[in-house]
This record gives structure tokens, sequence and C-alpha cells, in this order.
């Protein structure tokens, strides 16, 4: 859609709004795979290809539960640098197995670098102790932005990071078709079990669990249908 | 009160420095600023003491924050005394938390991405993922606004605002929607995904499934979908080079 560098560009701006959006602004769900592979497939050039894998990676993040202060995989750069992955090889049955190895490991990563970010911002609070006990406007808002920022870095540095290991195993790794192909019903078959696993924890054993069951009757009884 | 719609914009950003120490606190104080503005001339000795106040710490669902920003906020201008007003912070906490997580997290966040999943196993393909994204941020300015109204109308009574609200009726409904839709989604999606494989890919994608959710029941908390998967593949690339 437009010359390498203008993409890897987009790609980047992309990704950083992506984990910022995750924690810290606005929250509006771009961070959620679907939405990051989908537009990062788009960018990249191939949507179709980036759709399918934010679709597996959306399987896995529909099993976390982001409450409280909870620890999680930060699965938005990283599915912009596998949709890219994808996107780029041309024949999204061969190359999904394989970003979505690439996505889970930056996602990992990208939940470490969430939990150190708290605890920077944490000490940045304990430092301007003295200006929050007496209601300094200027230290609130210096904080406040400050984290924005921090975590637009982090992001920037996570989506390079994710961005580069696409490169590379674009480059370096060779994996017969059959070998590529297996990876990819591996990680549609984990990426489904990660959805019901993570749907049966939410149910418990009330209604839920009942509408849960009927959703996934239906569900079936139409695939047999057609 | 002046500065409600600068409260609002400024709520969107109130996780900014979510951090271990104060939590919300800080994106608390952050946003409370246009709100106390009007007490500076009024009463500075209070309007400071209400700026140390609003940073303090403070945790509840991002998205229902506004609740308790707006009945601060009332409260402060109320003069109310100093320490109800830490009190009802405080007490705001756990149900604002609660009440959000099973609205938004674990309801209509999973019930609107289950229901998109469904709509792209049917062919909506972009379509779906727009609509997703505009329904959900729909309820969640409507909620927004919803909340910053209410809190700011009812100040230290906030606690009634919320039991007489719509809330508790809303979060048991999504949780059904949830579970129906992500139900929905699983067979639709894996169907969709796997056609082009064959029926052996979806045998085997069953198998592995109900392993992996055999996995999670049987682990507990210190399952990790991402580490089965990483397990799973190297097992299978180790089992492909073994049979080759």
């Amino acid at each position: 859609m437009s010359s390498p560098a203008v993409t890897v560009v987009l790609l980047l701006v992309w990704g950083t709004l992506v984990a910022l959006d995750l924690v810290s602004v606005p929250q509006m769900m771009i961070a959620r795979p679907l939405v990051a592979g989908s537009v990062a497939g788009w960018i990249a050039g191939d949507f179709e290809s980036g759709f399918r894998l934010a679709v597996v990676m959306e399987l896995f993040a529909l099993d976390v539960l982001p409450v409280g202060a909870a620890r999680y995989p930060d699965y938005g750069p990283a599915t912009v640098g596998a949709a890219v992955l994808v996107a780029r090889h041309g024949s999204w049955e061969e190359s999904l197995g394989l970003a979505v190895a690439l996505a889970l490991i930056v996602a990992s990563l990208g939940g470490w670098t969430l939990g150190r970010l708290r605890h920077r911002i944490g000490r940045a609070v304990q430092d301007a102790a003295a200006g929050l006990d007496a209601g300094d406007d200027a230290v609130i808002r210096r904080l406040q932005l400050g984290s924005i920022a921090l975590d637009a870095s982090r992001g920037l540095l996570l989506t390079t990071v994710a961005l580069a290991l696409a490169w590379m195993t674009e480059r370096w790794v060779v994996l017969d078709a059959g070998t590529a192909v297996l990876l990819t019903v591996v990680a549609v078959g984990c990426g489904i079990a990660a959805l019901v696993g993570g749907a049966l924890r939410s149910a418990g054993r009330g209604a839920r669990l009942r509408w849960l069951v009927a959703g996934a009757a239906v569900g079936l009884l139409v695939v047999w249908l057609t | 009160m002046k500065g409600q719609a600068a409260a609002l914009r400024r709520l969107v950003a109130v996780q900014g420095s979510w951090n271990y120490e104060r939590m919300l606190g800080v994106g608390m104080g952050f946003s409370a600023a246009p709100l106390l503005n009007e007490l500076r001339d009024r009463d500075p000795d209070r309007y400071h003491a209400a700026k140390v106040r609003s940073a303090l710490f403070f945790n509840c669902h991002p998205y229902l924050a506004g609740l308790a920003l707006g009945a601060l906020a009332r409260a402060e201008h109320d003069g109310a005394p100093p320490e109800q007003i830490v009190r009802l912070r405080a007490a705001l906490c756990s149900p604002l938390g609660a009440l959000g997580d099973q609205l938004f997290w674990a309801g209509l966040l999973p019930a609107a991405l289950g229901a998109a999943l469904a709509a792209i196993a049917f062919g909506a393909s972009w379509f779906a993922v727009a609509a997703f994204l505009v329904l959900f941020n729909g309820v969640r300015l409507y909620v927004a606004r919803w909340t910053l109204a209410t809190g700011l109308a009812s100040g230290m009574k906030v606690g009634a605002a919320i039991s007489a609200s719509q809330l508790k009726r809303l979060v048991a409904v999504a949780g059904p929607c949830a579970g129906l839709a992500t139900g929905l989604a699983a067979p639709l999606v894996g169907e969709w995904l796997l056609g082009p494989f064959g029926p052996r890919a979806v045998l085997g994608t069953i198998l592995l499934a109900m392993a992996g959710i055999a996995a999670s029941r049987l682990a507990g908390p210190r399952y990790s979908a991402p580490r089965f998967t990483l397990i799973a593949m190297g097992g299978a690339v180790l089992l492909r080079w073994m049979l080759a």
C-alpha cells in the first residue's frame, strides 16, 4: 500500500497506540488482538491473512480476565508483529502457527514490561510524595503525563522487538510445508482450548454455565448443518 | 459545577499512572483537578486539602471511576467532613471494582467479542470488528457520562444511587450473554479456521483443545495458555521430526 519505510513507521505508530490502549489511555479496545492484528495486516498489505491471525490471537486473549493488579500478557503489539509475519508470507495456512508462537513469546515479554512499568511509576510516586502530600497540581500532572509517556516508550520498544523478531523469523526460520501447517493446526486447537477454558473459569457452576453450554450446542448444530 | 467536560476527558486516562503504590490515585487526582478549581477562590484551605485527598490511594474499575470522582468532588464542594470523604473513598473501591469487572471484563467485553467472532465465521469480516468497536465504545462513553453525572448529583449518598441504578441488573444479564456468545463462537470459529485443512485436522484440534481444557482445569492458576501452546508446538515439531 506504501513504501516499506512508511509501512514500518505506520506499524510502529499503530503498535504504540495499541500498547497504550491496554491500560493507560484510552482503553477503547484497539489493544484487542482482533482489532490490532486486523489493522496491522491491512497496513502490511494483506488484510485477510492478518485478520485470520487476529482471530486466533483473540481466542488466547479471551482467556485473560484483566482484573485489579493481575499480571497478563500484552497481546496487542505482539499481534501487530505476528500479523506482519503472516501478511508477508503469502499463505496464512503455512505461516499462522509460527506467527502465533512469535506472538505468544512477545506477549509474555510485554506482560513482564508492564509489571516493570508499574514498579517504575510506583518509585516515581514515592519520590514525589512531598509534592503529592502538598496537593501540588504540577506534581500530579507531571506524574500522570510522564507515566503515559513511559508507557508509550514501552509500547514503541515492544512493537520494535515484535517487528524485528517477525523479520528475523521470516528470513531465517525455514519449515517444510507439512510442519508449518501442523503448527497452524496446533495454534488453532490451543486457541480454542484457551477460549473454552477461560469461559469455563468465568462461568463457574451457575446460570452462566448453562448459557455457555447452550451457546456451544447451537454453534455445533450450525456447524453440522452447514 | 464547572469543569465536567474536562474531567470526563481526563477520566479516559484515569489508569495512565497506575502503580502498586496508589493504584488509580494519581489518575483520580489528575481527573479531579478541573472539578475542584471553583473551590480555589471560594475556600483556598479547603481547596488544598481536597487536592491532597484527591490523589490518595484509590482503586476501582476504570469505567466506573466517574461515580467516585463525581461523588468525592461534590462532597468537597458541599463541605463534608474530611474524615467522611476519606472513608467514602475507601468504601467505594471494592464495590466499584467488583461491579465493573463483572459488567465489563467478564460480561460485555466477552459477549461483544464472542458475537463478533461468530459473525466473522458467517463472513462478516472487517464489519464485525467495526461493529464491535462502535458497540463497546458507545456503551462505554454512555456509562462514563452517566457515572460522572450520577456521582456529582449524589455526593455522599452515592452508595444509594448505585443501589438504585440498573448496574446490578445489567451484571445479571451480561454474564449469561457472555457465556452464550463465547459458547457459540468456539465451534463456529474453529470450523471457519480449520475448513481448509480437512477432517483429520479438525479431529486433532478437538483432541488438542480437550487436552488444553483438561490442563487448565487440573493445573488451576499455574496453567498458562501461552506456555501450553508453546509446549504443544514443540511436541508437534519433535513428533514430526521423529516420524520423518
